[in-house]
């Protein structure tokens, strides 16, 4: 690990260097989900698989936080990617999604 | 760290964030922002981000979010590039039924200025090739547009830090008191004085008006995305229900639910997003899905922003709203117009917080 320098590629799949989680950390970042807003470490096709423990490192070096105290990124569904049309049921009726349309409200035949 | 400022903004995300840089333009006194996390670890950080004005109604909270929306090419050329399009927005219907609706809705805004055009099928293929040839029609507004929620609220924060602004994060405020006409404010990290304190909580906003006996109405309201993985560039338009971000992923949910501050995705309604995105756009089902998140947006009792003075207290503001990134720049602009000047450039009587009795 102290062989990571300023440019060495931490999140391969957004190309993110050493230096970019560095500076989050620097401003004020703690966890692998603040650096990961920041600068899309951790959100590519891996979903973080290969940049976590170095992030939790670069935390630890700059942070003086023990291992236990850095929280582990929040795993996603669905971990490895699948395609759309496999979480689809083809069913036509909603109730939590909505359109914006459906929101729009009639009164005496007036939008409200 | 210094103990006394002349403003104290409780809540670093959007709102919070958008009113402490557009405070520290014009105003160089010592301004802090606490946040019990990091910014973006809340709402701000879990949204689609679109800026949105068309189908807002009444047509009166649809005139304030335009102004906003006016407001957003002049922050990036402030801030830096927040990667803010206006897209145009384009909202599809599936039954020739909702096309009343539709041109009830584009002659209600005629009358403010805000032009809406309602679409033939043919008018939205023209426009989106790759949206479902089923379509009936769609409205369009051109000033609907999206923005990446992350670098705004970076870029928020580095303008403010810049200006003079403190952040003090991962640092949860636990009372608030009142002691010789100032609020002291208590944190795990110390109590801090300020003369202006600012509730911009969100989500949180009933909890920490609980702290100084206000009531906030500020209700949470659960929203679940899907992310593809990176898409050649297909789509042009922000349509309501999925966008597609600069570096191609397509971002697709348009739903709500009471479920507290649980932030858990679920499968139900992964799948009816699913199935809402192949409906829109049949072309994505074979797009790989990379991940699903959850937000929690913040809703006031009655769906409106609650701006301004806390009636009955001095030098107590609250910004708490729905929508915090379309209206961002306009809260910004006039909560710092409210603190500096007294009154603001366009009326906000009916956003204050007295309407709730």
């Amino acid at each position: 690990m102290n062989k990571l320098d300023k440019t060495t590629i931490i999140c391969r799949c957004e190309e993110i260097s050493c230096e970019e989680v560095e500076e989050v950390i620097s401003n004020g970042g703690r966890t692998f989900d603040d650096v990961k807003r920041i600068t899309r470490c951790g959100m590519g096709p891996c979903q973080a698989k290969i940049c976590t423990s170095m992030v939790a490192e670069i935390i630890h070096q700059q942070t003086g936080l023990s291992p236990s105290e850095i929280p582990l990124p929040r795993m996603r569904m669905p971990l490895s990617p699948i395609k759309l049309e496999t979480l689809a049921t083809n069913s036509t009726s909603f109730s939590a999604v909505k359109s914006v349309l459906d929101e729009v409200e009639l009164e005496e035949g007036k939008v409200r | 760290m210094e103990t006394n400022y002349e403003t104290i903004v409780i809540g670093g995300g959007v709102v919070g964030s958008g009113i402490a840089y557009h405070l520290s333009e014009r105003y160089k006194e010592g301004v802090l922002v606490l946040d019990k996390k990091y910014p973006m670890s809340g709402t701000s950080g879990s949204t689609q981000a679109w800026v949105w004005v068309h189908n807002k109604t009444p047509s009166w909270y649809a005139e304030f979010s335009m102004y906003s929306a006016e407001l957003y090419p002049y922050l990036s050329k402030k801030i830096g590039d927040v990667e803010y399009k206006r897209t145009g927005g384009l909202s599809p219907f599936f039954n020739e039924s909702d096309r009343e609706k539709a041109q009830k809705l584009a002659e209600s805004y005629r009358k403010i200025g805000i032009k809406i055009k309602v679409l033939s099928r043919e008018e939205v293929l023209e426009k989106e090739p790759y949206m479902n040839p089923e379509v009936a029609g769609a409205t369009y507004s051109s000033i609907d547009g999206n923005v990446n929620p992350f670098r705004l609220i970076d870029m928020y924060m580095r303008a403010a830090k810049r200006n003079g602004v403190r952040y003090s994060t991962y640092n949860r405020v636990t009372e608030i008191r009142q002691v010789n006409g100032k609020y002291l404010v208590v944190s795990d990290k110390g109590a801090f004085e300020c003369k202006n304190l600012i509730l911009a909580g969100g989500t949180w906003s009933r909890e920490i008006g609980d702290m100084l006996g206000v009531k906030i109405p500020v209700n949470q309201l659960r929203g679940q995305i899907l992310v593809s993985e990176p898409l050649k560039p297909f789509l042009n338009f922000t349509i309501s229900g999925l966008r597609q971000a600069n570096n191609g992923e397509v971002l697709m949910g348009y739903s709500m639910e009471e479920a507290g501050f649980n932030r858990a995705t679920t499968l139900d309604v992964i799948q009816e997003t699913a199935n809402m995105a192949v409906r829109y756009v049949p072309g994505l089902r074979k797009a790989k899905i990379v991940r699903a998140f959850s937000g929690i947006r913040a809703m006031p009792e009655d769906g409106f922003p609650i701006l301004g003075n806390v009636p009955g207290y001095e030098n107590l503001y609250v910004a708490a709203t729905h929508s915090g990134v379309t209206l961002s720049p306009l809260i910004g602009t006039l909560i710092t117009e409210l603190i500096m000047d007294g009154e603001t450039s366009i009326p906000i009587d009916r956003y204050s917080l007295s309407r709730f009795g």
